[in-house]
Protein backbone atom coordinates (compact mmCIF):
# COMPACT_ATOMS: atom_id res chain seq x y z
CA UNK A 1 0.00 0.00 0.00
CA UNK A 2 1.49 3.43 -0.67
CA UNK A 3 1.18 6.64 1.43
CA UNK A 4 -0.17 9.48 -0.52
CA UNK A 5 2.19 12.64 -1.02
CA UNK A 6 2.90 15.02 1.91
CA UNK A 7 5.90 17.13 2.21
CA UNK A 8 8.48 16.07 5.42
CA UNK A 9 9.22 18.42 7.70
CA UNK A 10 11.57 17.79 10.11
CA UNK A 11 12.19 20.72 13.43
CA UNK A 12 15.33 20.68 15.01
CA UNK A 13 13.77 21.90 18.59
CA UNK A 14 10.53 22.53 20.06
CA UNK A 15 10.31 25.47 19.33
CA UNK A 16 10.67 25.14 15.56
CA UNK A 17 7.88 22.56 16.28
CA UNK A 18 5.02 24.69 17.58
CA UNK A 19 6.26 27.48 14.83
CA UNK A 20 5.98 24.93 11.83
CA UNK A 21 2.78 23.93 13.86
CA UNK A 22 1.36 27.60 13.80
CA UNK A 23 1.56 27.92 9.99
CA UNK A 24 0.15 24.63 8.95
CA UNK A 25 -2.92 24.23 11.43
CA UNK A 26 -5.25 21.59 10.10
CA UNK A 27 -3.54 20.85 7.19
CA UNK A 28 -0.16 19.62 9.00
CA UNK A 29 -0.01 16.41 11.04
CA UNK A 30 2.18 15.11 13.79
CA UNK A 31 4.51 12.20 12.99
CA UNK A 32 5.98 10.40 16.12
CA UNK A 33 5.86 6.73 16.10
CA UNK A 34 3.58 6.35 12.77
CA UNK A 35 2.17 3.20 13.91
CA UNK A 36 -1.70 4.64 13.99
CA UNK A 37 -1.04 7.64 11.69
CA UNK A 38 0.70 5.94 8.27
CA UNK A 39 -2.16 3.04 8.72
CA UNK A 40 -4.72 5.58 8.89
CA UNK A 41 -2.63 7.39 5.48
CA UNK A 42 -2.46 4.28 3.58
CA UNK A 43 -6.19 3.43 3.68
CA UNK A 44 -6.60 7.50 2.63
CA UNK A 45 -8.38 8.18 5.95
CA UNK A 46 -6.08 11.30 6.40
CA UNK A 47 -4.32 13.30 3.56
CA UNK A 48 -2.23 15.77 5.43
CA UNK A 49 -0.51 18.04 3.23
CA UNK A 50 2.54 17.92 5.37
CA UNK A 51 3.69 15.62 8.31
CA UNK A 52 5.80 17.48 11.18
CA UNK A 53 8.52 14.75 12.32
CA UNK A 54 9.39 14.27 16.12
CA UNK A 55 12.47 12.60 15.40
CA UNK A 56 14.77 15.10 16.45
CA UNK A 57 12.96 16.23 19.64
CA UNK A 58 14.62 13.78 21.72
CA UNK A 59 13.90 16.29 24.63
CA UNK A 60 9.99 14.92 24.66
CA UNK A 61 11.19 11.50 25.88
CA UNK A 62 11.58 10.87 29.79
CA UNK A 63 10.03 9.60 32.68
CA UNK A 64 10.54 12.12 35.78
CA UNK A 65 9.26 11.03 39.46
CA UNK A 66 9.04 13.88 41.38
CA UNK A 67 7.38 12.38 44.39
CA UNK A 68 3.99 13.83 44.77
CA UNK A 69 3.24 13.01 40.50
CA UNK A 70 5.46 11.40 37.97
CA UNK A 71 5.89 13.48 34.47
CA UNK A 72 5.99 11.23 31.07
CA UNK A 73 7.06 12.93 28.27
CA UNK A 74 4.63 12.80 25.17
CA UNK A 75 7.22 11.31 22.85
CA UNK A 76 8.51 8.27 25.62
CA UNK A 77 8.13 4.96 23.28
CA UNK A 78 5.83 2.12 24.74
CA UNK A 79 8.63 0.19 25.27
CA UNK A 80 10.60 2.60 27.57
CA UNK A 81 7.34 3.21 29.45
CA UNK A 82 7.39 -0.79 30.11
CA UNK A 83 10.63 -1.15 31.57
CA UNK A 84 10.75 1.49 33.62
CA UNK A 85 10.35 0.47 37.74
CA UNK A 86 8.67 4.00 38.08
CA UNK A 87 5.79 3.31 36.07
CA UNK A 88 5.82 -0.97 37.17
CA UNK A 89 5.61 -0.10 40.73
CA UNK A 90 3.78 3.23 41.16
CA UNK A 91 0.89 3.90 38.00
CA UNK A 92 0.77 -0.01 37.50
CA UNK A 93 -2.21 0.36 35.54
CA UNK A 94 -0.33 2.28 32.96
CA UNK A 95 2.48 -0.29 32.76
CA UNK A 96 -0.01 -2.90 31.94
CA UNK A 97 -2.16 -1.60 29.60
CA UNK A 98 1.12 -0.30 27.31
CA UNK A 99 2.66 -3.87 27.84
CA UNK A 100 -0.82 -4.71 25.76
CA UNK A 101 -0.78 -2.21 22.96
CA UNK A 102 -0.32 -4.05 19.71
CA UNK A 103 2.90 -6.38 19.30
CA UNK A 104 4.60 -6.13 22.29
CA UNK A 105 7.88 -6.50 21.44
CA UNK A 106 7.90 -4.92 17.94
CA UNK A 107 5.51 -1.54 17.59
CA UNK A 108 6.51 -0.81 21.19
CA UNK A 109 10.34 0.84 20.16
CA UNK A 110 8.12 3.30 17.43
CA UNK A 111 5.19 3.49 19.68
CA UNK A 112 4.54 6.66 21.75
CA UNK A 113 2.35 7.43 24.91
CA UNK A 114 1.52 10.00 23.08
CA UNK A 115 0.41 8.98 20.19
CA UNK A 116 -1.50 6.02 21.78
CA UNK A 117 -3.77 8.99 23.63
CA UNK A 118 -4.33 10.75 20.86
CA UNK A 119 -4.77 8.11 18.25
CA UNK A 120 -7.87 8.57 16.62
CA UNK A 121 -11.49 6.70 17.47
CA UNK A 122 -12.27 3.45 15.50
CA UNK A 123 -15.18 1.93 13.90
CA UNK A 124 -14.86 -1.38 11.76
CA UNK A 125 -17.22 0.44 8.87
CA UNK A 126 -14.59 3.54 8.96
CA UNK A 127 -11.06 1.90 9.24
CA UNK A 128 -10.99 -0.23 5.84
CA UNK A 129 -9.28 0.86 2.61
CA UNK A 130 -10.46 3.38 0.01
CA UNK A 131 -11.94 0.05 -2.14
CA UNK A 132 -13.91 -0.92 0.50
CA UNK A 133 -15.41 2.42 1.21
CA UNK A 134 -15.90 3.38 -2.23
CA UNK A 135 -18.65 0.81 -2.41
CA UNK A 136 -21.06 2.49 -0.47
CA UNK A 137 -21.66 6.41 0.62
CA UNK A 138 -19.65 8.14 3.19
CA UNK A 139 -19.98 7.77 7.17
CA UNK A 140 -20.62 10.69 9.02
CA UNK A 141 -16.84 10.73 10.24
CA UNK A 142 -15.76 10.23 6.36
CA UNK A 143 -17.85 13.55 5.75
CA UNK A 144 -21.43 12.07 4.80
CA UNK A 145 -24.76 11.61 6.93
CA UNK A 146 -25.13 8.05 7.54
CA UNK A 147 -23.78 5.86 10.74
CA UNK A 148 -23.78 1.87 9.87
CA UNK A 149 -23.11 0.98 13.45
CA UNK A 150 -26.61 2.47 14.09
CA UNK A 151 -29.27 2.92 12.52
CA UNK A 152 -30.72 6.62 11.87
CA UNK A 153 -28.17 7.73 14.03
CA UNK A 154 -27.58 11.48 13.35
CA UNK A 155 -23.48 11.77 14.75
CA UNK A 156 -20.73 9.63 14.36
CA UNK A 157 -19.91 6.46 16.93
CA UNK A 158 -16.92 5.69 16.78
CA UNK A 159 -15.35 3.85 19.45
CA UNK A 160 -12.25 5.51 21.28
CA UNK A 161 -10.08 1.65 21.91
CA UNK A 162 -6.77 3.44 22.94
CA UNK A 163 -5.47 1.18 25.86
CA UNK A 164 -3.14 4.35 27.22
CA UNK A 165 -5.76 7.02 27.78
CA UNK A 166 -7.99 4.11 29.64
CA UNK A 167 -5.97 3.36 32.20
CA UNK A 168 -4.23 6.92 32.54
CA UNK A 169 -8.06 8.36 33.11
CA UNK A 170 -8.05 6.02 36.35
CA UNK A 171 -4.86 7.45 37.52
CA UNK A 172 -6.41 10.97 37.29
CA UNK A 173 -3.67 12.03 34.80
CA UNK A 174 -3.53 15.54 33.11
CA UNK A 175 -2.24 16.31 29.86
CA UNK A 176 0.38 19.59 28.96
CA UNK A 177 -0.91 21.05 25.86
CA UNK A 178 1.53 23.64 24.54
CA UNK A 179 1.37 26.14 21.22
CA UNK A 180 3.21 29.10 20.27
CA UNK A 181 1.09 31.66 22.16
CA UNK A 182 0.60 29.42 25.25
CA UNK A 183 0.70 25.98 27.92
CA UNK A 184 -2.31 24.81 29.23
CA UNK A 185 -2.87 21.74 31.03
CA UNK A 186 -6.05 19.30 30.84
CA UNK A 187 -7.50 16.56 32.77
CA UNK A 188 -7.87 13.72 30.98
CA UNK A 189 -11.41 13.64 32.26
CA UNK A 190 -12.11 16.71 30.43
CA UNK A 191 -10.09 16.04 27.19
CA UNK A 192 -13.09 13.90 25.44
CA UNK A 193 -15.35 15.75 23.13
CA UNK A 194 -18.20 12.96 22.83
CA UNK A 195 -18.18 13.26 19.21
CA UNK A 196 -16.70 10.75 17.20
CA UNK A 197 -15.48 12.58 14.45
CA UNK A 198 -13.04 15.54 16.62
CA UNK A 199 -13.26 13.06 19.90
CA UNK A 200 -10.01 15.14 21.18
CA UNK A 201 -10.72 19.07 23.04
CA UNK A 202 -7.13 20.01 21.04
CA UNK A 203 -6.77 22.58 18.99
CA UNK A 204 -4.52 21.66 15.58
CA UNK A 205 -1.44 23.99 16.62
CA UNK A 206 -1.37 22.53 20.17
CA UNK A 207 1.11 19.50 20.61
CA UNK A 208 1.14 17.03 23.68
CA UNK A 209 3.80 17.82 25.45
CA UNK A 210 3.37 16.02 29.10
CA UNK A 211 1.41 13.53 30.85
CA UNK A 212 1.32 14.01 34.73
CA UNK A 213 0.05 11.46 36.88
CA UNK A 214 -0.63 12.40 40.43
CA UNK A 215 0.82 10.22 43.22
CA UNK A 216 -1.64 8.81 46.04
CA UNK A 217 -1.05 6.33 47.67
CA UNK A 218 -3.22 4.64 45.55
CA UNK A 219 -3.23 1.30 43.68
CA UNK A 220 -4.29 0.74 40.34
CA UNK A 221 -4.97 -2.01 37.76
CA UNK A 222 -6.06 -2.73 33.94
CA UNK A 223 -7.70 -5.03 32.31
CA UNK A 224 -8.69 -6.02 28.44
CA UNK A 225 -10.48 -8.17 26.68
CA UNK A 226 -9.24 -8.34 22.91
CA UNK A 227 -9.16 -11.06 20.39
CA UNK A 228 -5.91 -12.23 20.82
CA UNK A 229 -3.12 -11.45 23.50
CA UNK A 230 -1.13 -9.37 20.85
CA UNK A 231 -1.52 -7.00 18.10
CA UNK A 232 -5.74 -6.77 18.40
CA UNK A 233 -7.49 -3.33 19.73
CA UNK A 234 -9.52 -3.90 23.04
CA UNK A 235 -13.04 -4.36 22.46
CA UNK A 236 -13.62 -4.22 26.37
CA UNK A 237 -11.14 -2.55 29.13
CA UNK A 238 -11.04 -1.07 32.34
CA UNK A 239 -9.00 0.88 34.12
CA UNK A 240 -9.26 1.16 38.16
CA UNK A 241 -8.11 3.13 40.95
CA UNK A 242 -8.26 2.09 44.45
CA UNK A 243 -7.50 4.48 47.57
CA UNK A 244 -7.06 3.28 51.03
CA UNK A 245 -8.07 4.84 53.50
CA UNK A 246 -4.71 6.67 55.92
CA UNK A 247 -6.28 5.15 59.19
CA UNK A 248 -8.11 1.84 58.50
CA UNK A 249 -6.05 0.15 55.61
CA UNK A 250 -8.66 -2.01 54.60
CA UNK A 251 -11.15 0.42 53.79
CA UNK A 252 -11.18 2.25 50.48
CA UNK A 253 -11.12 6.35 50.43
CA UNK A 254 -11.40 7.03 46.96
CA UNK A 255 -12.33 4.98 43.82
CA UNK A 256 -11.88 5.60 40.00
CA UNK A 257 -13.83 2.86 37.64
CA UNK A 258 -13.16 3.86 33.90
CA UNK A 259 -14.33 1.85 31.13
CA UNK A 260 -12.48 1.86 27.99
CA UNK A 261 -13.94 0.36 24.50
CA UNK A 262 -17.16 1.23 24.81
CA UNK A 263 -18.07 4.44 24.05
CA UNK A 264 -16.38 7.35 21.99
CA UNK A 265 -14.35 8.09 24.96
CA UNK A 266 -12.98 6.15 28.30
CA UNK A 267 -15.79 6.60 30.21
CA UNK A 268 -15.08 7.88 33.98
CA UNK A 269 -18.38 6.54 35.72
CA UNK A 270 -18.18 8.61 38.77
CA UNK A 271 -21.76 6.73 40.34
CA UNK A 272 -20.34 3.30 40.35
CA UNK A 273 -16.97 4.52 41.66
CA UNK A 274 -18.74 6.33 44.49
CA UNK A 275 -20.58 3.23 45.41
CA UNK A 276 -17.18 1.76 46.63
CA UNK A 277 -16.03 4.67 49.18
CA UNK A 278 -15.96 2.91 52.47
CA UNK A 279 -16.37 -0.19 51.75
CA UNK A 280 -13.57 -2.73 52.54
CA UNK A 281 -11.10 -3.75 50.30
CA UNK A 282 -12.52 -7.62 51.06
CA UNK A 283 -16.04 -6.83 49.83
CA UNK A 284 -16.56 -8.36 47.34
CA UNK A 285 -20.14 -8.22 46.92
CA UNK A 286 -19.69 -4.56 46.42
CA UNK A 287 -17.16 -4.99 43.70
CA UNK A 288 -19.70 -7.11 42.07
CA UNK A 289 -22.75 -4.50 42.12
CA UNK A 290 -20.15 -1.51 40.96
CA UNK A 291 -19.27 -4.13 38.08
CA UNK A 292 -22.91 -4.80 37.40
CA UNK A 293 -23.90 -1.32 37.75
CA UNK A 294 -20.59 -0.32 35.43
CA UNK A 295 -22.17 -2.74 32.89
CA UNK A 296 -25.07 -0.80 32.67
CA UNK A 297 -24.49 2.49 32.35
CA UNK A 298 -21.27 1.93 29.45
CA UNK A 299 -23.32 -0.44 27.76
CA UNK A 300 -25.99 2.25 27.18
CA UNK A 301 -22.74 4.58 25.16
CA UNK A 302 -21.61 1.26 22.56
CA UNK A 303 -22.23 -0.14 19.55
CA UNK A 304 -21.88 -2.73 17.26
CA UNK A 305 -18.54 -1.00 15.54
CA UNK A 306 -15.50 -3.08 16.74
CA UNK A 307 -16.07 -6.41 16.16
CA UNK A 308 -17.58 -9.28 18.56
CA UNK A 309 -21.19 -8.73 19.30
CA UNK A 310 -22.85 -6.02 21.25
CA UNK A 311 -24.41 -8.03 23.73
CA UNK A 312 -21.58 -9.96 24.83
CA UNK A 313 -18.76 -6.85 24.74
CA UNK A 314 -21.39 -5.39 27.03
CA UNK A 315 -21.69 -8.41 29.56
CA UNK A 316 -18.23 -8.48 29.46
CA UNK A 317 -17.93 -5.31 30.91
CA UNK A 318 -18.93 -6.50 34.51
CA UNK A 319 -16.32 -9.26 34.09
CA UNK A 320 -14.07 -7.34 33.01
CA UNK A 321 -14.58 -4.33 35.82
CA UNK A 322 -14.74 -7.12 38.51
CA UNK A 323 -11.39 -8.11 37.89
CA UNK A 324 -9.64 -5.32 37.65
CA UNK A 325 -11.60 -4.45 41.25
CA UNK A 326 -9.81 -7.47 42.73
CA UNK A 327 -6.29 -6.64 41.26
CA UNK A 328 -6.17 -3.67 42.26
CA UNK A 329 -7.60 -4.50 45.61
CA UNK A 330 -5.30 -7.21 46.18
CA UNK A 331 -2.56 -5.02 45.09
CA UNK A 332 -3.72 -2.59 48.01
CA UNK A 333 -4.18 -5.36 50.74
CA UNK A 334 -0.23 -6.36 50.09
CA UNK B 1 7.08 16.87 -3.00
CA UNK B 2 10.26 17.11 -3.95
CA UNK B 3 12.74 13.70 -4.11
CA UNK B 4 15.62 14.13 -1.24
CA UNK B 5 19.01 12.69 -0.84
CA UNK B 6 19.41 10.79 2.30
CA UNK B 7 21.74 7.80 2.82
CA UNK B 8 20.93 4.45 5.11
CA UNK B 9 23.48 2.57 6.59
CA UNK B 10 22.08 -1.02 6.34
CA UNK B 11 23.89 -4.14 7.66
CA UNK B 12 26.72 -2.13 7.92
CA UNK B 13 27.39 -0.03 4.55
CA UNK B 14 25.90 3.37 3.30
CA UNK B 15 23.29 3.60 0.89
CA UNK B 16 23.07 6.75 -0.55
CA UNK B 17 19.33 6.60 -2.19
CA UNK B 18 17.25 9.50 -3.99
CA UNK B 19 13.78 9.11 -2.72
CA UNK B 20 10.24 10.95 -2.44
CA UNK B 21 9.46 11.24 1.84
CA UNK B 22 6.31 9.27 1.30
CA UNK B 23 8.28 6.18 0.92
CA UNK B 24 8.79 3.52 3.77
CA UNK B 25 11.42 1.90 4.21
CA UNK B 26 10.35 -1.04 3.09
CA UNK B 27 9.60 0.08 -0.19
CA UNK B 28 13.44 1.75 -0.46
CA UNK B 29 14.76 -1.74 0.66
CA UNK B 30 13.34 -4.01 -1.96
CA UNK B 31 12.50 -1.65 -4.66
CA UNK B 32 15.45 0.85 -4.64
CA UNK B 33 18.56 -1.28 -3.12
CA UNK B 34 17.07 -4.85 -4.09
CA UNK B 35 17.24 -6.26 -0.92
CA UNK B 36 14.01 -7.89 -0.69
CA UNK B 37 14.32 -10.15 2.35
CA UNK B 38 11.60 -7.84 4.16
CA UNK B 39 8.48 -8.61 3.22
CA UNK B 40 5.26 -6.71 2.42
CA UNK B 41 2.29 -8.74 3.38
CA UNK B 42 -0.56 -6.55 5.18
CA UNK B 43 1.13 -3.34 4.77
CA UNK B 44 -0.13 -1.73 7.90
CA UNK B 45 2.17 -2.97 11.00
CA UNK B 46 -0.37 -6.17 11.35
CA UNK B 47 1.73 -9.39 9.74
CA UNK B 48 5.25 -8.50 10.51
CA UNK B 49 7.12 -9.70 7.72
CA UNK B 50 8.08 -6.64 7.05
CA UNK B 51 10.27 -6.77 10.49
CA UNK B 52 13.98 -5.26 10.54
CA UNK B 53 15.95 -3.92 13.15
CA UNK B 54 16.85 -0.55 13.87
CA UNK B 55 19.77 0.25 16.00
CA UNK B 56 18.94 -3.26 17.38
CA UNK B 57 15.23 -3.12 17.76
CA UNK B 58 12.84 -4.77 16.14
CA UNK B 59 10.46 -2.72 13.99
CA UNK B 60 7.75 -2.98 11.51
CA UNK B 61 9.53 -1.66 8.36
CA UNK B 62 5.97 -1.02 6.54
CA UNK B 63 5.12 2.17 9.17
CA UNK B 64 8.87 3.33 9.30
CA UNK B 65 9.62 6.30 6.39
CA UNK B 66 12.64 5.50 4.66
CA UNK B 67 12.95 9.46 6.17
CA UNK B 68 12.93 8.08 9.38
CA UNK B 69 15.18 5.10 9.17
CA UNK B 70 18.31 8.39 8.77
CA UNK B 71 20.91 7.82 11.44
CA UNK B 72 19.93 4.56 12.47
CA UNK B 73 21.78 1.33 12.12
CA UNK B 74 19.38 -0.67 10.07
CA UNK B 75 19.63 -4.52 9.99
CA UNK B 76 17.82 -6.93 7.43
CA UNK B 77 17.41 -10.27 6.94
CA UNK B 78 20.52 -10.39 4.76
CA UNK B 79 22.45 -8.97 7.10
CA UNK B 80 22.37 -12.08 9.15
CA UNK B 81 24.69 -14.58 7.53
CA UNK B 82 28.36 -14.01 7.30
CA UNK B 83 29.86 -14.53 3.64
CA UNK B 84 28.48 -18.25 2.43
CA UNK B 85 27.25 -19.30 6.10
CA UNK B 86 24.46 -18.94 7.76
CA UNK B 87 23.96 -17.76 11.12
CA UNK B 88 22.97 -20.58 14.09
CA UNK B 89 19.46 -19.12 13.99
CA UNK B 90 19.21 -19.45 10.23
CA UNK B 91 20.86 -22.91 10.39
CA UNK B 92 18.57 -23.82 13.34
CA UNK B 93 15.43 -22.88 11.43
CA UNK B 94 16.09 -24.63 8.34
CA UNK B 95 17.49 -27.86 10.74
CA UNK B 96 13.91 -27.56 12.58
CA UNK B 97 12.06 -27.17 9.63
CA UNK B 98 10.85 -24.26 10.95
CA UNK B 99 10.12 -22.83 7.46
CA UNK B 100 7.47 -23.76 5.23
CA UNK B 101 6.39 -21.45 2.19
CA UNK B 102 8.81 -18.96 3.71
CA UNK B 103 7.05 -15.73 3.47
CA UNK B 104 7.26 -14.77 7.30
CA UNK B 105 10.38 -16.40 7.71
CA UNK B 106 12.44 -13.47 7.50
CA UNK B 107 10.25 -11.35 9.55
CA UNK B 108 10.34 -14.09 11.96
CA UNK B 109 14.32 -14.15 11.75
CA UNK B 110 14.35 -10.53 12.86
CA UNK B 111 12.32 -10.31 15.68
CA UNK B 112 13.43 -13.85 16.90
CA UNK B 113 17.51 -12.58 16.31
CA UNK B 114 16.66 -9.25 18.48
CA UNK B 115 15.27 -11.45 21.19
CA UNK B 116 18.35 -13.59 21.47
CA UNK B 117 20.41 -10.82 21.25
CA UNK B 118 19.12 -9.43 24.69
CA UNK B 119 18.31 -12.91 25.82
CA UNK B 120 20.74 -15.61 24.60
CA UNK B 121 18.20 -18.38 26.67
CA UNK B 122 14.70 -17.20 26.48
CA UNK B 123 12.22 -19.48 27.96
CA UNK B 124 9.21 -20.50 25.39
CA UNK B 125 6.79 -18.13 26.90
CA UNK B 126 9.67 -15.19 25.98
CA UNK B 127 9.84 -16.39 22.63
CA UNK B 128 5.92 -16.22 22.01
CA UNK B 129 5.68 -13.08 23.20
CA UNK B 130 8.69 -11.85 20.89
CA UNK B 131 6.94 -13.49 18.20
CA UNK B 132 3.30 -12.81 18.80
CA UNK B 133 3.52 -9.55 16.43
CA UNK B 134 4.81 -12.31 13.57
CA UNK B 135 2.02 -13.82 11.93
CA UNK B 136 2.47 -17.38 9.85
CA UNK B 137 -0.20 -18.79 8.02
CA UNK B 138 1.07 -21.58 7.33
CA UNK B 139 0.89 -21.71 11.37
CA UNK B 140 3.87 -23.73 12.22
CA UNK B 141 4.40 -22.05 15.07
CA UNK B 142 5.80 -25.07 17.06
CA UNK B 143 8.83 -25.46 14.83
CA UNK B 144 9.71 -22.38 14.60
CA UNK B 145 9.69 -21.87 18.48
CA UNK B 146 11.77 -25.01 18.85
CA UNK B 147 13.94 -23.51 15.92
CA UNK B 148 14.54 -20.29 18.28
CA UNK B 149 14.66 -22.25 21.40
CA UNK B 150 17.36 -24.13 20.38
CA UNK B 151 19.12 -21.74 17.94
CA UNK B 152 21.96 -20.55 20.75
CA UNK B 153 21.93 -23.70 23.02
CA UNK B 154 21.28 -26.83 21.05
CA UNK B 155 19.55 -29.46 22.65
CA UNK B 156 20.98 -33.34 23.02
CA UNK B 157 17.53 -34.67 22.89
CA UNK B 158 16.62 -32.86 19.80
CA UNK B 159 16.66 -35.05 16.47
CA UNK B 160 16.69 -31.98 14.44
CA UNK B 161 19.45 -30.29 16.66
CA UNK B 162 21.39 -33.39 15.46
CA UNK B 163 20.56 -34.38 11.94
CA UNK B 164 23.92 -36.61 11.37
CA UNK B 165 22.69 -38.82 14.38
Amino acid sequence: MLLPRFDYLEPQNLEAALDLLATHRDEAKILAGGTDLLVRMKKGLLKPKALISLKSLKGLSYIEDDNDRIRIGAGTCLAHIISSEIIREKARALFEACEKVGAVTIQHHRGTIGGNILQDNRCHHYNQSDFYRSGRQACHKDGGKICYARENADRCNSTCQSDGATALMALGAKLVLISKENERVVNLDQFYTADGIMPHAMESHELLKEIIIPLQNAQSSYQRLAYRSAIDYPIVCAGILLKPAKTEKDKIEDARIVVGAMGRAPLFLAQESSLLVGKSLDDTEAFQKAAKKSMDNAATFAVHNVGSTLEYRCEMVAEIVLRALKEAAQAAKD
Amino acid sequence: MKKIEITLKINGKPHGVRIYPNETLLEVLREKLDMTGAKESCGEGVCGSCTVQMDGKPVRSCLTLAMEAQGAEIKTVEGLASEDELSNLQQSFVDHGAVQCGFCTPGMLMSADALLAENPKPDEKTIRKALAGNICRCTGYTKIVEAVAHATHPQEHCCDCNPKE
